[in-house]
């Protein structure tokens, strides 16, 4: 059985300027880092491989520098890993995404068990890729799942979805986004690093290698269309407390108790 | 030539970041001050090859180069010194040593533990009368039966309170003042092998630094490391290596009083105005960063020169000099740029500050790094 571990390299700082023109985040200011959610995806898949063999695989698309993300995940422990890479493919919007992830899935992985996707990346956080992917290969999904049973047939699986506990079970090939709440990634073996930059194998894929037809790939199948982009205006005002010490803190925590309560972690409505 | 880090040495960097900030990071300040030991944070270490940096994949470690082993010392040291201290000790100057001039069987019966992290290793040249002059090593080692009965005591041992394998460094020739002195590998468990106080030090006060007691401590011959006579020889092998690891130990405290530094210019102010808006504290923050960038470049040459199999005795000086006057001067200028913040233990600068000092003493203080630096100067052909 093969499992595919879709990860994306995301830039590693947590807010990033975008260019006000075309609405696009500013990447190469920052350093790639992998999604901290596409690293459970990949967590699971250890667990996966672990539990029930199989080739684990990793799979990229982005630009050169994003190979990194493969030999992070080939450090630890995945078999192989492929970059998808193409000035064709850039600009894609996730349902772009969804089909050139698709292609190159049904070309690296002819006995598909299971693809792991994260939840959402951290930098654009639809949650869309999943869905799409699984749509695109006609998979069955199940999305923001927490705990996971594989048995040679069936995948059951455990998420919380609008407060309810449910269990699921589905037919494999299969597709799951993994949630946050899933096992905790493990720290990378410096041992694995030294192993994925010597002998890691890693290939690199385009359209033609994969069978995309460029009218499927790319800015130009891209359904979506950022139109605008902003932050939004904060205000900034003084109010000038007056009276007795007490009254202020009083009135201090009527405005801004559960704010303040937030941040040092402690019900202030409670304390006296 | 390619000045820019290569994806794997991005790579190492970031992933040594990101555990040394999760892991050591809340706990850096405070075990400074408690002079604690962080053998939780050492435990999960070992398994990520921490304690194997360069020894060889088949040999469990991480077998990484020495650019990647400079990274490495970097990135903890500028979330805990201390603990950077112990892992480039154990791995240059007692793993090292032991690899490279211990026998095939020495190799399979000590390494394991040391590559593991499950024994810390220790390198005990100082004494009340051998600092600077290595040969002034008193401790004695005197050939018994098929064995050494070693009597002495050493000072300021890093890791000396953890060890779990100290290379000793002793007398076993009187007689011959120029290869007087050998290196024995004795286990904590030894009768006769026992840990003093702990130092109370100004920095890196996480790592239990004491003396070591050897009272008719006896060893087999079979852990005489190298021939009879060799100790100085191995000792200084050792202390190259080991002065690149210290230059990466200084190199990371004079980043993070760097990145401090311009945080807080950034947020403080005075006179209405951040005070980066001065061209005083902005020529403060240009000195250190061009300091923090020269520091680099030297080590990491040093490095490749090692990789390349090339002499780096000299290089190493040079980097461990320099590395180190830098730490000392940038961290100087990261706490004067925090004014009273920066001598307050609320903050990580004064930490960085006292830290600091210590790069420029030991593995050769910067007078000794000179004398290398000269001596190779000086005996090269006009
Ligand atoms: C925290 C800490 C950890 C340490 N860890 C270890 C360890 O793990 N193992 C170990 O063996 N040692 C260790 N040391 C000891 C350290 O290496 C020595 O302190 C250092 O080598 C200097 O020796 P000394 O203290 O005896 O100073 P001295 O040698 O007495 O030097 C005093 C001063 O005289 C100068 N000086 C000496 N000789 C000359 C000369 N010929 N020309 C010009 N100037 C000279 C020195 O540079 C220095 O400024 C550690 C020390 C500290 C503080």
């Amino acid at each position: 059985m093969q499992i595919v571990v879709c990860l994306k390299q995301v830039p590693q700082v947590a807010e990033l300027p975008w260019d006000p023109a075309t609405g696009r985040l500013k990447r190469d200011l920052a350093e790639g880092m992998t999604d901290p959610a596409a690293k459970r995806a990949l967590e699971a898949g250890l667990l996966l491989k672990a539990a029930g063999g199989g080739e684990l695989i990793a799979l990229t698309m982005g630009p050169p520098q994003a190979e990194e993300v493969l030999r992070e995940a080939i450090a630890l422990g995945a078999d192989q890993g492929y970059l998808l890479c193409h000035p064709a493919l850039a600009g894609a919007d996730t349902l772009a995404t969804s089909q050139a992830l698709g292609a190159a899935i049904r070309h690296i992985a002819p006995k598909l068990g299971l693809i792991l996707l994260g939840v959402a990346s951290s930098d654009s956080e639809t949650g869309h890729l999943g869905a799409q992917l699984a749509e695109e290969l006609d998979l069955a999904a199940a999305l923001n799942v927490e705990q996971w049973q594989l048995s040679p047939n069936a995948l059951r699986v455990q998420r919380v979805s609008d407060g309810f506990l449910e269990t699921l079970e589905l037919d494999l090939p299969a597709l799951l986004t993994i949630s946050t709440q899933a096992p905790e990634p493990r720290d990378t073996p410096l041992g694995g690093l030294e192993d994925a930059f010597a002998s890691g194998q890693i290939t690199r894929l385009g359209p033609e290698e994969i069978g995309l037809d460029p009218a499927r790939s790319g800015l130009a199948a891209s359904g979506g269309r950022m139109l605008r982009v902003y932050s939004p205006a904060a205000q900034k005002k003084a109010v000038l407390m007056r009276g007795a010490v007490k009254k202020s803190v009083q009135e201090l925590l009527a405005r801004h108790g559960d704010r303040l309560g937030g941040i040092i972690g402690r019900d202030l409505g409670a304390a006296e | 030539m390619d000045f820019n880090p290569c994806s794997k040495h991005r790579l190492v960097r970031k992933t040594v970041r990101e555990f040394a900030e999760a892991e050591l990071g809340p706990i850096a300040a405070e075990i400074d001050r408690q002079g604690r030991f962080p053998a939780e944070v050492v435990e999960k270490m070992g398994p990520l090859h921490y304690f194997g940096l360069q020894a060889p994949r088949d040999l469990g470690g991480a077998g990484l180069d020495t650019i990647s082993y400079a990274i490495v010392i970097e990135e903890l040291s500028r979330v805990s010194a201390g603990l950077g201290l112990c892992v480039t000790v154990h791995n240059s100057v007692a793993l090292y040593p032991l690899l490279r001039f211990g026998t095939p069987e020495q190799i399979k019966r000590l390494a394991p533990d040391l590559i593991s992290g499950r024994r810390i290793g220790a390198f005990c040249l100082t004494e009340a009368n051998a600092g600077s002059d290595a040969s002034g090593v008193e401790t004695l080692a005197v050939a018994q039966g098929d064995g050494y009965v070693i009597n002495g005591t050493k000072i300021f041992v890093t890791n000396g309170g953890v060890c779990g394998l100290a290379l000793i460094f002793a007398v076993t020739n009187p007689e011959n003042p120029r290869q007087a002195a050998s290196v024995l590998m004795v286990e904590r468990e030894r009768p006769g092998f026992s840990v003093g106080e702990i130092e109370e030090l100004t920095g890196m006060r996480c790592n239990p630094v004491s003396s070591l007691f050897l009272e008719d401590c006896r060893v087999p011959a079979a852990n005489l490391l190298g021939r009879p006579g060799q100790g100085l020889k191995i000792g200084l092998a050792a202390l190259d290596t080991g002065r690149l690891g210290i230059a990466a130990q200084a190199l990371g405290l004079a980043q993070a009083a760097l990145e401090s530094a311009v945080k807080y210019a950034k947020e403080r102010q005075q006179f209405g105005k951040p005070i980066a808006s001065f061209q005083t504290i902005q020529n403060y923050l240009a000195d250190m960063a061009t300091e923090v960038e020269a520091s680099r470049l030297l080590l990491h040459r040093a490095c490749a020169q090692k990789d390349a199999g090339q002499a780096f005795g000299a290089a190493a000086a040079m980097a461990k000099l320099y590395c180190s006057k830098v730490a000392r001067e940038v961290t100087n200028l990261a706490v004067q740029i925090h004014g009273g913040c920066g001598y307050s233990q609320e903050y990580d600068v004064e930490r960085y500050w006292r830290e600091a000092k210590v790069t420029e003493i030991y593995e050769g203080t910067s007078e000794v790094q000179r004398m290398v630096i000269a001596r190779d100067l000086l005996s090269r052909p006009v």
